[in-house]
């Protein structure tokens, strides 16, 4: 094996340079109720230049995506009690009168198409046909089955008043890196 | 047998349980907090079971009271199982009033409820805090 100069084999200085200014918050791991919840109850310290009805909306959206990434990824880590749990990347940053959320995580691509589908559905509806789709989404669910994939996008898109910004990145033959990225105005004024 | 009162005090330790009463002598019934649950289903079963008993058996007015003010998906159609049931006990003749309380700076919980009422049909009284 070849010796490497450098205690690791990777540069965190590069690594905190390209996480830029903007960015208020990044992880990147096994995302498990434990860091869900550090995460959650501290979200909205960062988000300071804003009003209450923002700092919801961010706690919000990131229970939901967040709990993807936990149910959906296919990178997962074995806990001490045996259990798995996905893991993945989340940044938080902020842009002039907006945040940026941002999670992503590795998926199989014979699963990915189903989900691409449904964002970009979601993308093409208007505030109240999203709502219409929420409740009979709600209404097929099974009760109390984790049915992220089927309402939590919904509810997210609906929550941001943003777009889903999909992207996907093919990391082998099987596999991509799939990412959603929404906005939260910092000056929500609906209602 | 007497159909037993349910008593949950919430917590928001790495799950989120939310603070359940429901009394069976009063008819209130109280469920308020935050809902992110390990098993959402295990949890509001016993619920919806308690109502349709009360609303089958013991058949008093009900009085439904709503403060949550974070409940993930996977509860949200819990929540709806709960309110079918009232309804149901409504269109049978039942008592039913729901009041469901929320943060005046949460328009995204306004148009939860207002969708509840579509859903289900039942009338909920809106109380901002």
């Amino acid at each position: 094996m070849e010796k490497k100069n450098n205690k690791y084999d990777f540069s965190l200085f590069d690594s905190h340079n390209l996480l830029n200014q903007n960015i208020l918050v990044s992880y990147k791991g096994p995302i498990d109720e434990r860091i869900m919840t550090v995460i959650g109850d501290n979200i909205v310290l960062v988000a300071n230049d804003t009003n209450d009805k923002a700092r919801t909306k961010i706690f919000k959206v990131f229970m939901e995506l967040a709990q993807n990434v936990w149910l959906y990824s296919s990178e997962t880590c074995k806990l001490e009690n045996g259990k798995s749990v996905g893991m993945g990347s989340l940044v938080i940053g902020e842009f002039g009168n907006y945040y940026t959320f941002v999670t992503g995580n590795v998926v199989k691509n014979a699963d990915i198409v189903p989900v691409i589908d449904k964002c970009e559905m979601i993308n093409s509806l208007d505030r109240e046909s999203l709502r219409e789709y929420r409740r009979e989404q709600r209404r097929l669910a099974q009760s109390g089955k984790p049915n992220s994939g089927n309402i939590g996008l919904i509810q997210v898109a609906l929550t941001a008043e943003s777009p889903l910004d999909i992207e996907l990145t093919p990391v082998n033959d099987d596999e991509s890196f799939f990412s959603i990225a929404v906005k939260i105005s910092k000056n929500c004024t609906k209602k | 047998m007497e159909l037993e009162d349910i008593v949950i005090e919430g917590s928001h330790k790495n799950f989120f349980t939310p603070s359940v009463s429901f009394n069976a002598k009063t008819g209130i019934c109280e469920l308020s907090g935050e809902s992110f649950l390990e098993d959402t289903a295990d949890f509001y079963k016993p619920l919806v079971d308690w109502l349709v008993e009360f609303t089958t058996k013991i058949k008093k007015p009900i009085a439904f009271l709503i403060k949550l003010t974070y409940f993930n998906t996977s509860t949200s159609r819990c929540i709806l199982d709960l309110l079918n049931v009232l309804k149901d006990y409504e269109d049978e003749g039942g008592e039913v009033t729901v009041n469901w309380h929320y943060d005046e700076n949460d328009s995204d919980m306004q148009e939860d409820i207002e969708d509840y009422m579509i859903d289900t049909g039942l009338e909920i009284t809106m109380i901002p805090f």
